[in-house]
């Protein structure tokens, strides 16, 4: 099975999914952002966000091969990446952070105060929530709020996901305030 | 255009989230706030027809209060990719827009100026943008 952890930079998700596979033994986690720079799976670079555009169908393509070449025993391959919902999954997890502390985080993991903002206002605007929706539908999206949530509650919902004893959800925050 | 002109144009701010659609109207620099929507929130049984529903209701709270502050025309900027499974700018913006067209405001200029999730990364923009 495959579950793609997606949401806005900031929401938590490299951390909750290492929690995840520290945990299970039946878990494997591929953090994409890693892959795309070390395999240099990008078609262009945009200067003004200092983030290069990434290649979808070359990233789909490595998920299958590494998937197939899975000789890790593992069986469920957790994708990490924000980029996530514009691959195939059986079920696409969102996670969600209020925008001001998303910004908040942001800057104390050191990253400028441009990159936080215009995260913030795409987590304000659901853009990822959206865009997982209109590409798997409401049944295979989970949608999880986690402002005030430590990494290991957010690992427990990421389990309960994989374990198949939470039900999708979707559009249960709003964040348009933040504007 | 002359100045008499321009003032007679403002714009239009959609803000178009998943179950939510908020309009502020300002002058053309943005500066001054001429009016601002509560916002139409979507009724969560039935999204697909509350959204331009919503929409339609917000034009309408404050097309008076625009056209007594002498605007006549509106360019529009689109933030944000609206409601679920529908295309990007969503049904709360698309409404929004026929709404203004409908109380006779010229429509301008229309831009999409929704952000872009990034980390060192981002996806491309024809492919959804997002
Ligand atoms: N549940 C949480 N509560 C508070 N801070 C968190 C939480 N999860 C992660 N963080 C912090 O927020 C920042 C972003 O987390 P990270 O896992 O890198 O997010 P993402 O991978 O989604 O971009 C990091 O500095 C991390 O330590
Ligand atoms: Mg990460």
């Amino acid at each position: 099975m495959r579950v793609a952890v997606t949401g806005t930079p900031g929401t938590g998700k490299t951390t909750a999914t290492d929690i995840l596979a520290e945990r299970r033994n039946d878990v494997d986690v591929v953090h994409l952002n890693e892959v795309i720079e070390s395999e240099e799976l990008y078609e262009a670079v945009d200067e003004e966000r200092d983030s290069v555009v990434a290649d979808l169908d070359r990233l789909a393509a490595w998920v299958d091969d590494y998937e197939a070449a899975g000789d890790d025993g593992a069986d469920v391959l957790v994708l990490d990446s924000h980029l996530a919902h514009h691959l195939d999954a059986d079920r696409v997890v969102v996670l969600r952070c209020a925008p001001e502390a998303l910004a908040t985080r942001l800057r104390e993991r050191g990253e400028s105060d441009a990159k936080a903002a215009e995260n913030a206002e795409s987590e304000a605007l659901d853009v990822v929530l959206s865009k997982a929706v209109e590409a798997h539908g409401l049944d295979s999206v989970y949608e999880i709020e986690t402002t005030r949530s430590s990494p290991e509650e957010v690992a427990d919902a990421l389990a309960a996901v994989v374990e198949g004893t939470r039900e999708p959800s979707a559009g249960d925050v709003d964040y348009l305030d933040y504007l | 255009m002359a100045e008499q002109e321009e003032d007679k144009w403002g714009v239009a701010h959609v803000h178009a989230s998943f179950n939510n659609t908020v309009m502020t109207v300002t002058d053309l620099t943005g500066a001054e706030t001429i009016a601002k929507s509560s916002g139409g929130t979507a009724v969560k049984q039935n999204r697909d027809e509350a959204s331009p529903y919503a929409a339609m209701q917000m034009v309408e709270s404050i097309a008076d209060e625009i056209r007594a502050a002498g605007i006549e025309g509106l360019h529009v900027r689109v933030r944000g990719p609206g409601g679920n499974l529908q295309k990007s700018p969503g049904p709360g913006a698309q409404a929004a827009i026929r709404a203004l067209a409908r109380e006779d405001f010229e429509i301008g200029r229309i831009e999409d100026v929704t952000p872009i999730p990034h980390d060192g990364s981002r996806a491309p923009k024809g492919k959804g943008g997002f």
